[in-house]
């Protein structure tokens, strides 16, 4: 695909989202179009690598798997762009640590070269919510702008998610206690973002607790919802597919072993942004969520 | 007096018990120190400080005509007073002594290097040898010191030290930028351990300093600029434009009528509404207004940046006391004061920034002066203390301990320990319990320091009145949208697990910091500061209120965070320090200024502007050449004139060049002592 549009990256799909919300993919692709910015394949491209499951256990490799889905951007020549916390967490991070240190990218460099590979610390790495949000690429205003179908009369709580905002000290978001820029995002939809007590809590999965006690990381997903409820909200919408998938298949766990139904759709922003932009939810996938997004769709009709 | 002669010197070397002696070879220094040109004897002591170590030297002054003195020991910063005394009491010129320092920048840096240690305390005291066979007999200077001190800031430090030092006889000028003296302790309801009333036993000692007839009060009135060196501060006052004056305003003025005199009048009629900083805008204030009852002066003030100069306030204060000038400015005066003394205080850190905890996001989260006063009776609930949110009474109130303060996290944290804030937390506490029944405290603390005289035994007490503390910092605070209580979320560190308690209210103990404009007062007065932001005090334990420019003194929160027994204390003793240059009439001054060799000026001028203290001008000479000359009691010996003349016409006393390339070829040139 020859590059057309104003501004185009490396787009780094992750592995949730094409395996269990194809929705996230298609919306991310498919919005982005229409706001000037143009999301190439990053082909070869593997798992981030998590995190969680692999920072914890051996750092090295994270950085080095890391560092090589950044060459293959680099020898693209173009940033990556991507809509996952988690995938942010280590794709980012591993590209600002390797910038900064010497030692740690000559010995990354060292097993890069089993593979004649090298990482050279050309590119940067986005998620695109903040390209969406950043003036110089999009901005709030143009967002607002490609709405055909404006989320009028809904309420729509945010989840920022961890990875994205933190460390604080290693980010550039500013204030992470208490960030607005989200909500801004979903006000240029037409919707109401509406606040919630705790709202930067954690989703409940991440960092491998989803995976090594399923029980307590619904627990804190059980408060989320409670307190996201309680606040009137008609639909939460996220930045991150692992969020998605414990707000979305997490609804149904908690059914199953606390007995409590909340029924609330849960959107990604870009998902939530192609319904505004007037597409439908087949084109979006929201057909494959677990939670029935019906209550959603009819508000906004 | 010496006369002039082939120099003769004597070397002592101090052990400094095995401060020095554990960490290089005191034998092999002497040893070498006798191989000196010049040097007629080297001998070694225990402690060199000792009454035995200085009676060494003494002897050995006369014993062996000595001209010059060298001791190797700690630093001058600590001992050169002693040594120099015993080099005059030895019967030589007390500037003939000369200090190396081969403790603090050699055996206690080179701890584990004997041999290294020993050889560079063997080129220290080649250096010094060097210097003391050029060194002068010089003669301190003296200048007279005016009788009178100033305060800048009048809180209860700056209070304090003005009262001391006008009831000593000291015309005392207390400068304070509010329209009224009181200062933080003004804002307190009750003061700890104690539960005395903090406005009852301050608002005697502003009393006495309004009317105090040693003390010219200078309320809503800065510092503009300062001038001169102990003894001898030209300092310049800006009185800003109160829009009212009193009978003696009126009178010195040359206007007709008596003057405002504090009756209230015009506050009734104005229509302009304002947030009272006093109340942290809890409570309104009109454009013109004091700040509570018990003001120092009882004058009002106009807000010029809130009047619309309606006219109002000036009609109905009439002709008779005329006291309102709706045209005011600003105007300047010049006062002179022989010492100065700093009480400038402290703000709470803008504790907004700590984003977690969500002050001025969350209605219901309060700092602890807020709290103060919402707690007092004659602040704006009378009070009682209600939520911000809804005016409930609240029956659980959380107190964060350390907002902001022990917090390495960078921003506006502090690292430091703001010090009073355990202290009044706990009698927050108290204070709640007592005021409404049922009411439970939640002190989140990480230690509670209750250091001070009876502190510990009130934090028992408040224990046993059945506050609840927990062991750990609070993580966050969260607002429930509907009932605006806060959920206070902390690790327990004694239980090892999570807690959250909902609260009603939670009180933020923020850290302090020192006053915006500090950093300016500290710059005009050329005072150091610690890496901290606060005053630096000439010495951390031994001159806690004196700094490293002289004539210049600190009392309270801005050398340090401290309550207000210790700030009250160091009050008293800045007022002694400063009154003793003051009683005495005159200063000695080290001579180390720069002197003018009239014979090689050119009268260039080109040093004069490269004085940072003002102390060159030029003079004409009887034949008409012009030359420059040196004010020596402004001269700080810094020595930039004598590094820049063109003509090498400056002669820096004590630091002359042929004593500092005497020092420079001495090391350069190692054994060979610059004489070959």
């Amino acid at each position: 695909m020859a590059t057309h549009m104003e501004h185009s990256y490396a787009f780094f799909l992750g592995c949730i989202a094409p395996n269990r919300y194809p929705g996230c993919e298609a919306s991310a692709i498919k919005t982005s179009a229409k706001l000037g910015i143009e999301l190439l394949p990053l082909k070869g491209a593997s798992c981030c690598p998590a995190p969680g499951a692999f920072g914890s256990i051996d750092l090295n490799v994270w950085y080095a798997m890391a560092a090589r889905n950044l060459c293959l951007a680099e020898e693209m020549g173009k940033d990556i762009a991507l809509i996952c916390n988690g995938c942010y967490k280590s794709i980012w991070e591993v590209n600002h640590k390797l910038k900064h240190n010497d030692e740690l990218r000559d010995g990354v460099n060292e097993v890069l070269a089993e593979i004649d590979m090298q990482y050279k610390g050309t590119i940067n790495v986005w998620h695109l919510a903040e390209l969406y949000y950043d003036d110089k690429i999009c901005g709030v205003k143009k967002v607002a702008d490609s709405v055909t179908r404006p989320l009028t009369g809904t309420k729509v709580a945010v989840h920022y998610g961890c990875h994205l905002m933190k460390p604080q000290k290693d980010r550039h978001f500013g204030d992470t206690e208490n960030p607005m820029w989200l909500e801004e995002l979903v006000g240029a939809l037409g919707a109401e973002p509406v606040q919630y007590r705790n709202k930067m809590q954690c989703c409940g999965a991440g960092g491998g607790v989803r995976g090594y006690d399923l029980l307590h990381a619904l627990d804190i997903t059980n408060e989320k919802l409670i307190n996201i409820k309680e606040a009137g909200a008609d639909a939460l919408t996220e930045v991150c597919p692992f969020c998605q998938l414990q707000f979305d298949r997490g609804q149904v766990e908690i059914a199953q072993n606390f007995g409590k139904k909340y029924n609330l759709p849960i959107l990604h922003f870009n998902e939530l942004l192609g319904l505004a932009q007037g597409m439908t939810p087949a084109e979006l996938a929201i057909d494959l969520h677990a939670v029935d997004c019906t209550s959603f769709l009819e508000k906004i009709q | 007096m010496v006369e002039d002669q082939t120099p003769r010197i004597g070397v002592f070397i101090c052990h400094c018990g095995t401060n020095i002696a554990g960490s290089l070879s005191v034998a092999d220094v002497v040893k070498y120190a006798q191989t000196l040109p010049n040097v007629i004897v080297a001998k070694d002591y225990q402690y060199m400080c000792s009454t035995p170590g200085q009676t060494m030297i003494k002897e050995a002054i006369a014993e062996h005509k000595l001209t010059g003195v060298v001791v190797a020991a700690c630093t001058p910063r600590l001992h050169e007073p002693t040594f120099r005394i015993a080099t005059r009491e030895g019967g030589l010129n007390e500037f003939r002594f000369e200090m190396a320092n081969i403790r603090d920048q050699n055996s206690w840096v080179h701890m584990h290097d004997w041999d290294g240690a020993t050889a560079k305390a063997k080129d220290q005291v080649r250096i010094a040898v060097a210097k003391a066979r050029l060194l002068e007999d010089l003669t301190p200077k003296s200048v007279p010191v005016e009788h009178a001190a100033m305060v800048v800031g009048g809180g209860v430090g700056g209070i304090q030290a003005s009262l001391d030092l006008a009831s000593a006889g000291i015309k005392t000028y207390l400068i304070e930028q509010t329209p009224s003296i009181g200062g933080r302790m003004s804002q307190l309801d009750k003061t700890f351990p104690t539960l005395d009333c903090s406005q009852c036993i301050l608002s005697p000692k502003m009393v006495d300093a309004g009317r105090h007839p040693n003390i010219i009060l200078k309320s809503y009135t800065e510092v503009e600029s300062v001038e001169g060196y102990i003894g001898n501060f030209e300092i310049t006052l800006r009185r800003k434009a109160r829009g009212t004056r009193n009978a003696a305003e009126m009178e010195a003025a040359g206007l007709k009528g008596s003057g405002c005199n504090g009756c209230g009048d015009c506050t009734s009629v104005c229509p302009v509404i304002k947030p009272n900083p006093f109340e942290f805008g809890m409570a309104p204030r009109k454009a013109i207004y004091i700040y509570h009852p018990q003001v120092v002066p009882l004058q009002y003030t106009i807000d010029f940046d809130a009047c619309v100069k309606c006219g109002l306030c000036k009609e109905i204060c009439g002709p008779e006391k005329a006291a309102i000038d709706l045209d005011m400015v600003d105007t300047f005066e010049k006062v002179k004061v022989g010492c100065v003394i700093l009480a400038t205080g402290y703000d709470l850190i803008p504790i907004e920034d700590k984003t977690e905890w969500g002050y001025k996001r969350y209605e219901n989260v309060i700092t602890g002066l807020e709290f103060e006063r919402l707690i007092c009776a004659s602040g704006p609930t009378g009070g009682h203390l209600i939520r911000p949110s809804d005016g409930v009474t609240p029956m659980k109130v959380g107190f964060v301990l350390c907002a902001g303060s022990r917090d390495n996290t960078g921003g506006s944290s502090k690292p430091y320990c703001s010090r009073f804030c355990c202290m009044y937390s706990l009698k927050h506490a108290h204070q709640v319990m007592e005021k409404i029944p049922g009411c439970v405290p939640y002190i989140f603390y990480m230690d509670i320091r209750s250091f001070g005289k009876m502190y510990e035994e009130f934090y028992y007490r408040i224990q046993n009145e059945g506050a609840k503390f927990i062991r750990g910092r609070v993580a966050s605070l969260q607002e429930d949208p509907v009932t605006k209580n806060i959920y206070v979320k902390a690790e327990d560190t004694l239980l090892g697990r999570p807690v959250t308690v909902e609260c009603d209210i939670v009180v933020l103990a923020a850290a302090i910091k020192p006053k915006a404009d500090a950093e300016h007062i500290r710059q005009m007065f050329g005072i150091s500061k610690s890496q901290d932001g606060w005053y630096l005090e000439a010495h951390p334990k031994l001159n806690p209120c004196g700094t490293t420019t002289a004539g210049i003194f600190l009392a309270g929160v801005c050398q340090g965070p401290k309550d207000i027994p210790d700030t009250v204390g160091q009050a008293e003793g800045a007022a002694s320090a400063a009154s003793i240059p003051i009683h005495k009439g005159e200063v000695e001054l080290e001579p180390y200024f720069a002197q003018c060799v009239e014979s090689l000026c050119a009268g260039c001028g080109m040093c004069i502007p490269q004085c940072p203290y003002k102390a060159l001008s030029l003079k004409s000479l009887d034949d008409g050449r012009q030359v420059m000359t040196v004010t020596e009691a402004k001269c700080k010996g810094c020595g930039t004139c004598g590094g820049y003349c063109p003509g090498g016409a400056i002669k820096m006393q004590h630091f002359t060049s042929p004593q500092i390339c005497a020092q420079i070829d001495a090391f350069l040139l190692g054994g060979l002592g610059g004489e070959q």
